[in-house]
């Protein structure tokens, strides 16, 4: 039965080139969506890994102050932060870098434990981080007070770098090389998505900011308690405006933060999925049709059929399995293409998506090359032998 | 015999109404998402208000600083320091206009927040940069060296500040917990405009970290306006010799890189590093055009297919047409004509839903401030991606047809 379809087919592979072409770029195309939408779905069904709700960016952006006696700069960046603490609207407030939540910048580099080398984001915080933004801690504990005397800076790492450098053992403890300098590891958390909802997981390193680095840091981060509406917001900036004269000062919050960052994402995402989804209603239209058209063509064909005994079912199954082949035969083509993704590991994305993607892409092409071939099938079916033979 | 061809495609149109609604879905949309992304592309790069002097500038917005020995890399935005010392002593440019990127500062009127970006220029930006002046005047070069707290604001920035006052020249607006006074009003700017874009502007005098920073990054931009188009290669080989000549503290780096490009350039060096701007910009032209090609390929093979069959119903007529003596030349072009037909209908629909389209991305301001629009090189492109289009899809059955036996073209029905 099979034979006899491919025979069929290739009988007619000039009339069946053009069609199949169309189904291998379509193949192709899906492949591309599913591809990105498997992998941001992913990401968006992994937990956030600490919370965003109340919590407010305060930006400084003042002259360079690396002129000032790292005393002075000390007392004057920890008064501030207790005056910001002291308001009763404040639940917590942290001095984090630049690439703190939602924010565009991103800052990473190579950290090593014995042999291994780790591409690693380096994050900044102090003591109260966890206050703020109340990170997952799987493991150990952050960093604090009791951390002053020690000899190596103490760090936290993320579940990823964990993975990456200790699989199946207790990181705590441990010593590990960023840059020249080496550190402890007081802590492991949670992988966080502190770049919006679709970032993928990467290694991450949380490291103590304190005395000695207020001259480069230029934002703080300031979880409030419920009820603190604008009226608030606009004391606090004056307040922080008259002490820090000569600063430019900024106010954000992170969950209008979170939006615009997802939106960044989205975006392209959705023109794309657009895109695709014109053509694939292009195409669908474009088999319908000539399918359409190639059963009347064949209506003393079918006709003679059914006139030797065979069902309407059958007529339509026929038809319906002809396409079937037809899509195959593309379907296949696309997977020499599509496999080679995974397996050059192209975009380095994760070898499941791109699998997974394979299999949901060629289940679509086929449920639709099925509904386009299902009416044309029935159509067929319904030729009466008497009409069609008597035609030609 | 147009005419004739023209009757002929619209009564095989309206034949098989199915097939038509297919051709046509297909055009249409293809040349409405065509269009809306080269409106788009169109918005980015042409040149408009109030950089309306593109063709004849130049523009800087990264250098880059190096350490070949520890590997250190750094590209930015050059610092006022920079500009003021290097590029604005040049002596080719007719006009150096030099302007911070714009960064916000929050204001409270009423308990409410209002984010006003702003932006530290010279006063030679006001006449690189053409903009409108609802009221008020720009400030002076007295205004600059002095220090005077003046602004120029926005339309918007009036309209959410001062509400509906008429007038607002002499008012004070205050920013940042600093009190300007505004001297100017100017229409608004898209925010896609990197060099142009800010809801006020200051002299850059009064940004007090940019004055005290000696070091060459930071955050400014600059525009180096020719005298004539014919001046811009002299321009920029006269920044090359001058940045090979800038002073540096080999402790920190010793290679400065950097060059004054095109508007277009100047953001695909970014992306590009320290490489010819002429490549990357050629590079940019290849992706897009691939991008197109892959894009219209598919609407393309559907439109051969459909119309593949489309004109093998009616081998019949081209028999008889065969058998009168009309060559398969003239049969060719006939059916060419009637698809470019065809196509031209399909892009007269296209037009209006991408005119549809750009009407309802500019009503949900998705670029504030932006009006999207199809102007003449839109217009334009997609007149010229209905030809390519139509001849496309037409060329092939058309000869496919061209080759069919009179016989069998007879015999078929």
């Amino acid at each position: 039965m099979l034979k006899h379809l491919f025979k069929l087919i290739w009988n007619k592979k000039k009339q069946n080139f053009l069609l199949m072409t169309e189904i291998f770029f379509s193949f192709l195309i899906m492949f591309a969506v599913f591809t990105l939408a498997v992998y941001n779905y992913q990401n968006y069904r992994r937990p956030m890994g600490f919370t965003y709700d109340d919590v407010w960016a305060l930006s400084y952006y003042s002259k360079d102050r690396s002129d000032m006696s790292e005393d002075s700069l000390n007392l004057f960046y920890e008064t501030l932060k207790q005056a910001i603490g002291n308001a009763p609207e404040v639940a917590a407030v942290s001095y984090v870098s630049n690439n703190s939540p939602f924010s565009m910048s991103e800052n990473s580099s190579t950290i090593s434990s014995g042999k291994q080398n780790v591409m690693t984001d380096h994050y900044s915080g102090d003591d109260d981080y966890p206050r703020v933004l109340q990170p997952v801690l799987l493991s150990g504990r952050w960093f604090g007070r009791e951390d002053d005397g020690a000899k190596l800076a103490p760090v936290v790492i993320n579940q990823a770098l964990k993975e990456e450098f200790f699989p199946g053992e207790d990181a705590i403890g441990k010593v590990m090389k960023v840059g020249d300098r080496e550190v402890r590891i007081t802590g492991v958390v949670q992988n966080m998505k502190d770049k919006g909802d679709y970032k993928s997981v990467r290694p991450a390193i949380y490291q103590r900011t304190g005395k000695g680095s207020y001259a480069w840091l230029s934002r703080m981060l300031i979880k409030v308690k419920p009820g603190a509406d604008a009226g608030f917001e606009s004391r606090l900036y004056k307040q922080v405006a008259g002490i820090m004269q000569d600063a430019n000062v900024e106010i954000e919050h992170l969950t209008e933060k979170r939006v615009v960052k997802n939106s960044i994402t989205l975006i392209p995402l959705i023109i794309f999925g657009v895109i695709a989804g014109f053509l694939i209603i292009n195409v669908s239209l474009g088999l319908f049709g000539v399918l359409w058209y190639t059963i009347s063509k064949r209506k003393a064909e079918i006709g003679l059929r059914r006139a030797m005994g065979a069902t309407g079912g059958a007529i339509t199954r026929q038809v319906v399995s002809e396409t079937m082949v037809l899509t195959s035969i593309s379907v296949v083509t696309g997977l020499i293409f599509a496999v080679q993704f995974p397996l050059l590991n192209v975009f380095f994305m994760p070898k499941g998506v791109y699998i997974i993607a394979i299999v949901l892409a060629a289940l679509f092409i086929y449920a639709l090359a099925v509904l386009c071939a299902l009416y044309p099938g029935r159509q067929a079916a319904n030729i009466y032998p008497a009409v069609a033979l008597h035609e030609d | 015999m147009l005419k004739n061809y023209f009757k002929i495609a619209i009564a095989v149109l309206r034949r098989r109404k199915f097939f038509t609604f297919i051709s046509l879905f297909g055009i249409s949309f293809t040349l409405a998402i065509l269009i809306v992304l080269t409106a788009f592309y169109d918005h980015l790069v042409s040149p408009a208000y109030p950089d309306h002097q593109r063709s004849r500038s130049l523009y800087l917005n990264s250098i880059e600083l190096n350490h070949r020995k520890k590997q250190s890399h750094n590209q930015g935005p050059p610092s006022l320091y920079f500009m003021n010392k290097f590029v604005a002593t040049l002596k080719t440019p007719e006009k150096v206009a030099i302007s911070s990127i714009f960064g916000p500062t929050n204001t409270y009127v009423n308990n409410r927040k209002l984010v006003i970006n702003v932006k530290y220029t010279n006063t030679a930006y006001w006449e690189v940069q053409e903009y409108d002046f609802l009221e008020g005047k720009p400030y002076s070069m007295q205004d600059l060296d002095a220090g005077s707290r003046v602004a120029v604001i926005s339309r918007e920035t009036k309209e959410n500040y001062f509400g509906d006052a008429p007038t607002v020249v002499g008012r004070y607006i205050n920013t940042n917990n600093e009190q300007f006074r505004v001297i100017g009003v100017v229409d608004n700017v898209p925010k896609t405009m990197l060099y142009s874009y800010a809801d006020m502007y200051l002299p850059y005098t009064l940004s007090k970290t940019e004055m005290a920073n000696k070091s060459y990054n930071s955050n400014f931009t600059a525009i180096l306006l020719a005298r004539s188009e014919k001046d811009l290669p002299a321009i920029q080989s006269e920044f090359a010799a001058m940045i090979q000549k800038v002073p540096l503290d080999s402790a920190q780096y010793d290679e400065i890189k950097g060059s004054v490009d095109s508007y277009v350039a100047s953001f695909t060096r970014i992306f590009n590093g320290g490489g010819s701007s002429a490549a990357a910009v050629r590079r940019l032209i290849v992706y897009v055009s691939i991008f197109v090609f892959l894009f219209m390929l598919l609407p393309t093979i559907n439109l051969v297919n459909i119309n593949t069959s489309r004109i093998m119903e009616r081998s019949s007529e081209i028999g008889v047409r065969k058998a009168f003596g009309a060559s398969s030349g003239t049969l060719a072009i006939q059916f060419i004509v009637e698809n470019l037909i065809l196509t031209f209908l399909g892009g007269i629909i296209g037009v209006l839903l991408s005119w549809a389209v750009l009407s309802i991305v500019n009503g949900s301001r998705l670029i504030p401030n932006a009006h999207l629009g199809i102007n003449f090189t839109v217009l334009g492109a997609s007149v010229l991606a209905c030809i390519v289009f139509g001849l496309l899809s037409g060329v092939f059955p058309a000869w496919r047809m061209s080759r069919m036996q009179v016989v069998t073209a007879l015999k078929a029905n």
